[in-house]
């Protein structure tokens, strides 16, 4: 009886629905064009590629393949080390930023710089710089006797390179996210602790840290999220090598995909990622609610 | 006076369906004509792309065809047609320089290919026979070995160097005279350094005797590999195709092969950059004179030199063979045969046309064309177009100059023992080559300071796990 007034009632309301006298049918034509948007650019990719991510036979592939292995190492020492020392240099260098006076408007200005030079020019002036032949870094280490250095072609070295590129980079646009940040903090907060003898360390201690925690959370999820999918600066950096040992999560994912032909094994690199993404995600959510 | 809610529906709904009505109509009259879609590796000179749009040109008037050709640089254009065979929405022909590599084993496997025996038939009496096999693929669907591809142009292994440079370390300039016995032909290189720096140690001080490419992200990689193994008289795979790698013999020949990479590179005779070079870099290091001689696996070198300095070319560089194993066994050569793919899932489903087209292209005389534009470059493997006098006498300088790059390049296809890489064999070797295996061997040496031993069974077992997957 019960489902029947159901099934009764969902049927009505369907045919209410499409009804040609109700308001709701011109609503879903017009959404029309947007739907099948959604459908062909999320609901497709999505099914494309869980359609693809449950085969344990990619897993197996996976997880026996050493370059994988190695390759989710690199991810978390890149991840885990950019992410948190750029964020804290930023903290650190948005309280310089903030202090008044006309060289640090001009020290900002340079300071900038970087951010504002495409990752390109960038990642090759960096390369320049670490040529084993020809690089500023052997010619002063030779000087200083103390020989030459493969940078880019010894694993750490080269990871090394990617994460201070990155810092490089991206450091100012954090910065200037936690000096608009600063800048939100009431100054009689700053005037009251001044008035009760806080020092500077004191002050950041008790003030700055406290009021600053959780955009910097946040900010830190979102560039963690951000950093896990990074492709641009390892493939243009080392390419993933020497060896394949330098690889990230993006650019295997690439090297499966199409050096390989294997879109599947592609596919299953980021699922592997997918429960870490999107755990950051869903507290990246719950923090800004 | 504005529309109500049911007259604007009505207005757009015959709208839509007039705009429709006239989209559509073409396609009928555009139905008549056949369609053919082909996907072309662009040239490394205009010069070939412009000779292959004529003969697309002259394909459309001559057979009537809607003919479609896009040129595509080749690491995109592999990335365009993986795609395009993962979405099962191919074009009719497919030309990369990457197919014979990556792409035709591993598809050929999956039954995504159409089958081209009827083409290698027709062809058969003009090709350079050893050349064929590249395409003889196993279908795993099928479960049959055929031709799925249709192979055009060739490239090998030789050496290049700087005559001027060879001669300012007080060596001698003429290629007849460098030795090439294995031990003293590589000794040579490290003495011209030696001698070069000794003569001006500012100038020298960065100039390498050896361009040898080690590292797993070049294709260069491979060929040096392989090469050398060859050398020391080697096999990863038996003719059967099966991993024999780890034979006591094959194991010291790659031992043997990895200590000699290793060696060259840790006495100081290798540019250190070498470990992170990709396929150009030798090429912009000879360019730069910063390496004496380097071994590459295409004319590129002395063709970048012919457009841009002649004098180079002609008098100032000189292209000579691989040297003759210890045992002074003449090296037989690796060669990579490019591949033209007809996808089974393309575009117009028109197969017959597709390679219609590709018969049309190979035509003696227009290939001829065709490939001369690249300046030598390539080499044909149709015997007919190999004949012509280009491949033999190769260019002529402004000064009546003989070509001292060309000539020896032919002399290596048609004269010596050649050997087409063993992807047709195995699509395993596909991904042994996509990971670079040997290269990254090469790296745990310079880079890790592993022993060659520990190194070569490294790479032994990752050869076998790779295999095992392909049963």
């Amino acid at each position: 009886m019960a489902v029947g007034t159901l099934v009764a009632r969902s049927t009505a309301a369907a045919t209410g629905i499409l009804s040609p006298r109700s308001r709701n049918l011109p609503g879903l034509l017009f959404s029309l064009p947007l739907l099948a948007l959604f459908a062909c650019f999320v609901v497709y990719p999505l099914f494309f590629v869980v359609t693809r991510i449950f085969d344990r036979y990619t897993y197996e592939v996976l997880f026996s393949d050493p370059v994988y292995v190695q390759t989710i190492v690199n991810t978390v020492v890149y991840v885990g080390v950019a992410v948190n020392v750029k964020l804290f240099l930023a903290l650190l260098l948005s309280g310089v930023l903030d202090s008044e006076g006309k060289a640090t408007r001009f020290l900002s200005a340079i300071f900038l710089l970087p951010w504002a030079i495409p990752v390109l020019p960038g990642i090759l002036s960096v390369r320049w710089m670490m040529s084993s032949q020809w690089g500023i870094l052997n010619l002063i280490s030779e000087d200083l006797g103390l020989g030459t250095h493969h940078w880019l072609a010894s694993r750490w070295t080269a990871i090394g390179a990617i994460i201070l590129f990155h810092i490089w980079k991206y450091l100012p646009f954090w910065t200037v996210i936690f000096l608009s940040a600063r800048r939100g903090i009431p100054r009689q907060l700053y005037e009251a602790a001044s008035i009760d003898g806080a020092g500077p360390l004191q002050t950041f201690r008790y003030i700055s840290l406290p009021m600053l925690g959780g955009i910097y959370l946040i900010c830190t999820l979102l560039s963690m999220v951000f950093t896990i999918g990074d492709f641009t600066n390892v493939q243009l950096m080392t390419g993933g090598g020497p060896g394949d040992s330098t690889h990230v999560l993006a650019t295997l994912a690439y090297r499966y995909t199409f050096r390989m032909g294997k879109i599947d094994w592609g596919m299953g690199v980021f699922a592997t990622a997918l429960p870490v993404t999107l755990l950051f995600i869903f507290v990246l959510i719950k923090k800004i609610r | 006076m504005g529309q109500t809610r049911r007259q604007f529906l009505k207005t757009t709904a015959v709208g839509a369906g007039a705009a429709a009505s006239t989209i559509s109509f073409p396609m009928v009259s555009r139905g008549q004509t056949k369609k053919l879609v082909v996907w072309w590796n662009r040239g490394y000179y205009k010069e070939e792309d412009e000779s292959m749009l004529k003969i697309a040109e002259d394909f459309r008037k001559q057979k009537n065809v809607d003919l479609d050709i896009s040129f595509t640089i080749q690491e995109d254009l592999r990335n365009k047609i993986i795609s395009a065979l993962t979405a099962r929405r191919g074009p009719d022909v497919a030309f990369c320089f990457y197919n014979d590599w990556e792409i035709m084993p591993k598809y050929a496997w999956e039954g995504q290919l159409i089958e081209t025996t009827d083409v290698i038939n027709e062809l058969k009496p003009r090709y350079i026979e050893k050349f064929l096999e590249v395409a003889y693929c196993y279908d795993n669907k099928a479960k049959k070995r055929a031709y799925y591809g249709v192979p055009i142009e060739a490239q090998t292994m030789h050496s290049h160097y700087w005559k001027d440079l060879v001669k300012e370390a007080g060596l001698p300039d003429d290629p007849a005279k460098i030795p090439m016995k294995w031990d003293e032909h590589w000794a040579f290189w490290k003495k011209a350094q030696d001698n070069l720096r000794k003569k001006d140690p500012t100038k020298y001080a960065k100039v390498y005797g050896i361009g040898m490419t080690e590292s797993s992200s070049a294709t260069d990689t491979i060929y040096n590999f392989e090469m050398t193994l060859l050398t020391f008289s080697g096999q990863i795979f038996s003719n059967e195709g099966k991993v024999v790698a780890d034979e006591p013999k094959n194991r010291e020949a790659i031992v043997k092969s990895l200590k000699f990479f290793g060696e060259i590179f840790t006495s100081g005779y290798v540019p250190p950059d070498t470990l992170s070079w990709s396929d150009g870099d030798n090429n912009a290091n000879f360019h730069s004179k910063s390496i004496v001689m380097t071994p590459n696996p295409s004319v590129s070198i002395p063709a970048h030199h012919y457009f841009n300095a002649p004098d180079n070319y002609f008098n100032k560089s000189a292209t000579i063979e691989w040297p003759d194993g210890p045992d002074g066994r003449k090296p037989t050569y690796m060669v990579a045969v490019k591949t033209v793919l007809f996808p089974k899932d393309s575009a117009n489903k028109n197969p017959d046309l597709g390679k219609e087209f590709v018969k049309f292209v190979v035509d003696p005389k227009r290939f001829a064309e065709y490939i001369k534009g690249a300046n030598g470059r390539w080499f044909p493997a149709f015997k007919d177009v190999a004949a012509d006098p280009f491949f033999s006498r190769g260019q002529v300088g402004k000064g009546g100059e003989k070509d001292p790059h060309l000539p020896t390049v032919t002399k290596i296809y048609l004269e010596r023992n050649t050997k087409v890489f063993e992807h047709w064999k195995n699509p395993a070797n596909s991904q042994i080559y996509a990971e670079n295996v040997w290269g990254k061997a090469m790296t745990r040496m310079d880079v890790d300071k592993w022993s060659a031993e520990k190194a070569a069974d490294e790479a032994i077992g990752r050869v076998k796990a790779i295999v095992a997957q392909w049963r």
